[in-house]
């Protein structure tokens, strides 16, 4: 991450004063930074709304009953949680979620994280091998139906907006299994 | 397909509904709870934002000095004479980096080229093979406070690429 971050500013500055881009890079790395506050605080809401949910049903049971009904499905993915119903269930929930569409699947799948973290020693500053599966499986973003672009395709006049849903579908699930191979293959190396 | 649009659009009400009615009817005080929820949602919006912050600032560092258009000039230069029409490359590096941006970059081939033209369809696909990896993964490591990626980054990228190669065979088949 350490060498990510500077890598990107450094290119970025380098580049800027060679092409005389410098005063408009100043402006957008502004907006950048106002944008990550403003992007938040529109996800607020949205956040609040869906983990209220999830504690209502978790504090009724169902958060247990979905981990019970989907655990079977998730364990083979997940091998170190096989006995952590609380994070699994927020993991089901989330990618759940996802698949429909819904808003709902990016603070689920935030739970989730805080879930494994509470599996974790309080000092740890690693992502633990099941963290990564998640982030891995929410980066490919697998979804059902791309609502966002059939929308833009509808409103552009497209004749059969819909029509790339299942080509979409077929490269959500070669990038998510590209995803988990590699996580699989590099999980030795970088140690626990 | 008219069914999964469906799906999304009535599974949010009946969840708003059904959630707080089940509650009630096991005896939780859903009011209270939905607030306890709402407060740790909150939580993970601010603990997120030192994050995001991070990475959006060097993320448009890299984009708008000119930096990301001189990948996607290099990457043109390879991908092109491989059958990859150049208007789609800007995307494919975009993707990753910016949600918003890729969406914008899509709809403007579009508008040029036209929703069902080849080009068009590409460009569509490709945009909904993955999601923002850099956005994703910053998001999750920050609402748990890490700050150590291990080959999160390496993996989700390799993904990326694989969803655009999976894309582009599947649009090669069967649009062109």
């Amino acid at each position: 991450m350490n060498a990510l971050w500077m890598g990107l500013l450094a290119i970025g500055v380098v580049v800027a004063f060679i092409t005389g881009n410098a005063g408009a890079m100043v402006d957008s790395v502004l907006d950048g930074a106002a944008g990550a506050v403003a992007l938040m605080i529109d996800l607020a809401g949205v956040y609040c709304l869906w983990m209220g949910m999830e504690k209502i049903a978790d504090e009724s049971g169902l958060v247990d009953a979905l981990a019970k009904l989907l655990g079977p499905v998730l364990r083979p993915i997940f091998p170190s949680l096989k006995d952590c119903p609380r994070p699994l269930s927020a993991i089901a929930a989330s990618i759940a979620s996802n698949v429909l569409g819904l808003s709902s699947g990016t603070p689920l799948g935030l739970k989730a994280m805080k879930e494994m973290k509470n599996l974790m020693p309080p000092d740890a500053d690693e992502p633990s091998d099941p963290m990564i599966t998640l982030i891995v499986i929410n980066a490919a973003g697998f979804c059902v139906f791309p609502s966002s672009i059939v929308a833009i395709r509808a409103a552009l006049g497209s004749a059969n907006p819909a029509m790339i849903a299942g080509p979409t579908a077929i490269a959500g699930i070669a990038a998510t299994a590209a995803g988990l191979l590699v996580d699989k293959v590099l999980r030795g190396r970088y140690g626990k | 397909m008219k069914v999964l649009e469906l799906v999304g659009v009535y599974v949010f009400p009946v969840l708003i509904v059904a959630i707080p009615v089940y509650g009630w009817i096991k005896g939780v005080k859903v009011y209270e709870a939905f607030i306890r929820g709402a407060e740790e949602g909150l939580g993970m919006v601010f603990v997120t934002l030192p994050y995001l912050v991070a990475i959006f600032v060097a993320l448009s560092c890299f984009r708008f000095s000119g930096a990301m258009s001189l990948l996607s000039r290099c990457l043109q230069a390879i991908l092109t004479p491989l059958g990859v029409p150049s208007d789609v490359v800007p995307l494919m590096v975009t993707r990753p980096i910016s949600g918003s941006g890729a969406l914008a970059i899509t709809a403007e081939i579009m508008k040029a080229r036209g929703p069902d033209s080849p080009v068009g369809i590409l460009a569509s696909i490709l945009q909904g093979s993955t999601d923002t990896t850099f956005y994703v993964t910053t998001l999750y490591l920050g609402s748990v406070g890490i700050k150590r990626s291990r080959h999160v980054l390496a993996a989700c990228l390799t993904g990326d690429i694989a969803g655009f190669i999976a894309g582009y065979l599947v649009w090669r088949l069967m649009f062109r």
